[in-house]
């Protein structure tokens, strides 16, 4: 065959490239080869470096101190990184830690794709670090399958020099709040920054009141199905919602601008007040109304249902572990430490460091001018007198439910649904799981 | 052509083409319809449930907001769109200056992406910020919602899509204008016909197949819109904005009722062949008459 001289160095290295990948399949782990213990932690942004900085800082100084282990981190918008859980999870190809909503992972665990903590979190010390509440939303039936990945602070940030510069000066009240959103409103100024679009979920002061009427005590039967969406005390929150967007509490533009955008508008000093949690103190921090704000709570109500002086502090969505992590000894052994080392002291001041508020009951180290935002928060959260729901309503749903309890906030602060139609909507969503 | 003869051969050739077929649409479109008839929702294992989840889109207002629209979308971007393009192509048929740069112009936006078209018009269409109220405003006219509010929203997205694909459109157009052969357009002239009378009864005519081409595919695409809902208004408000496809991803993905988006996929694929189906019988009686 002289017309062919390549034919048998082509000939190998084709036989190379598909053995290539037989190879990718053999069951040694990194250790057994010699190398670091690589562990994957997929979270739910696409860049995890910028977007969650607690969480980079958190591993990087974990790789610092554990040199023998390597955490593959990988990130994707919300949507995407549940799609991909769900192939992966139908294939058995779950990444070692990852986050997932609370309803997704009960499912997982129904499904027994999911690990036991409750053995790594004794053996590490973790367990007594926790509040009781937190464990306990993170366990069913006996068993724990999630930590939480995050804390969850929510309230209203408060620009004072805007209502200052209006005679006003921050209300306690929600009679209060609806005389501060009628003077703003004749003054063309926004006194609540929301934003719907592609953010339909950036209602978190909202969801707060639902527990300061009732929500707490009925959560059981709306879980149940004996008590109804469609209840008066639900209704009358919904009417207090219209009162806000009747007084022109809410930008013009709610239902095209971002939940980013509302921030920036908070952010130029258009607004009084910013809907959202600790997450956004780095980003006021670094701009230049921080000298200006303050975390409130939000509103209290005359007509409300239970404790008022609450404030939304409780555990976000959790951090989980695949259960084929138990079969490898190196992974699993990697996996407890990286566990042990998140929920210490150090990775607590490290979250705190970079914008989130501690999720064990480590008392953080702050900087009361480099950090004056965050510290209003904390110090919200630590008033004397003031306690926290269980859980944020939105998250002891499913996915579609927490979705239409969204979409009637958003619906009757847009003027497209009334008090009784918002609650009508998220009884159909329930009444369909 | 005798080695072509061969009908196992000749099921050779084709077999690549059936393969990728199967692959990549068939198989698809069958697992869809699969998961339509199913519960899933990701992470638990599907349960059958027959035609449940087509039964529920009924009850479903919002599944009926984002058909309504489509249609609204569908309609007035037709009902526009292909007589616009055709004039355009008819205008860049004409000796007329710097003729390529402007076809070039006018084709510019078919080579933007959709998610970038959405981006450029929410400056120009949000009601406190865009473009269009700030010019308006100071005239006295008060703030129009052109997108955010529940009755102008579709009639902006079919504007935007309208802008986006008219230069797509004219190309086909304006190439199908170059085929026209020149000695039957001379004789229509001899014979005295006006240049009304030339459009009316020769170019339209000899035109029907391109038309009918350009009107499927733009059927096709207004089934398709996705990007610029997204982009203009994520839906908003409450759905009220909604297209079929948007909606369809809204239930699948940001819902999580796999099975229940699959349905509107479903509804979605059928709709779009019905329409394009009807559109092709309409044209060939017409050309039969």
């Amino acid at each position: 065959m002289p017309g062919y001289p390549f034919r048998r160095p082509v000939a190998a290295v084709a036989t190379l490239a598909a053995l290539l990948p037989l190879a990718a399949c053999s069951q040694a782990s990194d250790a057994e080869q010699g190398g670091p213990t690589t562990i994957t932690l997929s979270m739910q942004n696409p860049d995890v470096k910028t977007a969650d900085p607690a969480t980079w800082a958190i591993v990087e100084a974990f790789e610092s101190a554990n040199p023998d282990v390597d955490v593959e981190v990988s990130g994707q918008p919300v949507a995407e990184h549940l799609q991909s859980l769900s192939i992966a999870a139908q294939s058995d190809t779950l990444p070692d830690v990852f986050w997932v909503y609370k309803s997704n992972a009960e499912e997982m665990l129904a499904g027994d794709r999911l690990l036991d903590l409750q053995p790594i979190l004794e053996e590490q010390g973790v367990i007594d670090s926790l509040p009781a509440t937190t464990v306990e939303y993170f366990t069913s039936d006996g068993t724990v399958f999630g930590v939480p990945y995050q804390g969850l602070l929510t309230g209203l940030w408060t620009n004072t020099q805007v209502l200052s510069d209006h005679g006003l000066s921050t209300p306690t009240t929600f009679d209060e709040l609806l005389q501060v959103a009628e003077t703003l409103a004749d003054e063309d100024v926004v006194t609540i920054s929301n934003g719907a679009s592609q953010s339909a979920f950036s209602v978190w002061q909202f969801l707060v009141w639902l527990d300061r009427f009732g929500f707490e005590e009925k959560m059981d039967g709306l879980l149940d199905g004996s008590e109804s969406w469609e209840n008066p005390d639900f209704v009358r929150m919904y009417e207090h919602i219209a009162e806000l967007r009747d007084a022109g509490a809410f930008s013009s533009n709610v239902s095209t601008q971002t939940y980013q955008q509302a921030v920036d508008q908070f952010l130029q000093g258009e607004a009084a007040f910013l809907d959202a949690g600790v997450w956004a103190a780095g980003a006021i921090q670094d701009s230049e109304v921080a000298p200006d704000t303050t975390f409130w709570k939000g509103p209290t109500f005359s007509d409300g249902v239970g404790e008022q002086n609450i404030i939304m502090n409780v555990a976000s969505a959790p951090l989980v572990v695949a259960k084929k992590v138990g079969e490898d000894e190196a992974k699993l052994d990697a996996v407890e430490r990286f566990l042990g080392f998140y929920y210490s002291d150090e990775a607590q001041q490290l979250m705190v460091d970079n914008g989130q508020p501690p999720v064990t009951t480590y008392e953080p180290e702050l900087d009361e001018k480099e950090q004056s935002v965050l510290k209003s928060a904390l110090d919200a959260a630590r008033e004397e007198g003031v306690s926290t729901p269980g859980t944020q309503p939105d998250l002891v749903f499913p996915v579609a439910v927490s979705n239409a309890i969204y979409d009637s906030i958003y619906g009757v602060i847009q003027d497209q649904l009334t008090p009784e139609e918002a609650a009508a909507l998220v009884q159909r969503a329930l009444d369909a799981e | 052509m005798i080695w072509l003869s061969s009908r196992w051969r000749i099921a050779v050739m084709v077999l690549p083409a059936v393969v990728l077929f199967t692959l990549f649409f068939a198989y698809p479109v069958l697992y869809g319809v699969g998961y339509s008839l199913t519960d899933a929702q990701g992470f638990s294992a599907p349960r059958l449930i027959g035609l449940d989840n087509y039964a529920a889109l009924g009850d479903d207002p919002f599944f009926w907001l984002s058909l309504k629209n489509t249609v609204i979308i569908l309609v007035v971007s037709v009902a526009f769109l292909v007589p616009a393009s055709f004039a355009l192509a008819l205008l860049m048929q004409q000796r007329i200056r710097a003729a390529g740069a402007l076809r070039a112009l006018l084709f510019g936006p078919a080579i933007v992406a959709p998610i970038l078209v959405g981006l450029v018009w929410v400056f120009i269409l949000d009601p406190r910020v865009g473009l269009l109220n700030r010019l308006l405003v100071p005239l006295g006219i008060p703030e129009i919602q052109w997108i955010g509010g529940d009755s102008l929203t579709p009639y902006s997205i079919a504007l935007v899509f309208s802008w986006a694909s008219i230069g797509f459109a004219m190309t086909i157009f304006y190439a199908g204008l170059q085929q026209l052969p020149d000695d039957v357009m001379e004789a229509s002239s001899l014979d005295g016909a006006t240049r009304w009378q030339q459009l009316l009864h020769v170019t339209v005519p000899m035109m029907r197949e391109t038309i009918g081409i350009v009107s499927i595919l733009l059927v096709t695409n207004v089934f398709k819109i996705f990007e610029l809902v997204y982009m203009l208004t994520g839906g908003g408000p409450v759905h009220r904005s909604e297209t079929l496809v948007s909606y369809m991803y809204f239930v699948t993905f940001t819902s999580q009722r796999y099975g229940a988006g699959m349905a509107i996929a479903v509804v979605v694929l059928v709709l779009g062949a019905l329409t394009s189906l009807v559109y092709l019988a309409l044209a060939r009686r017409g050309r039969s008459a």
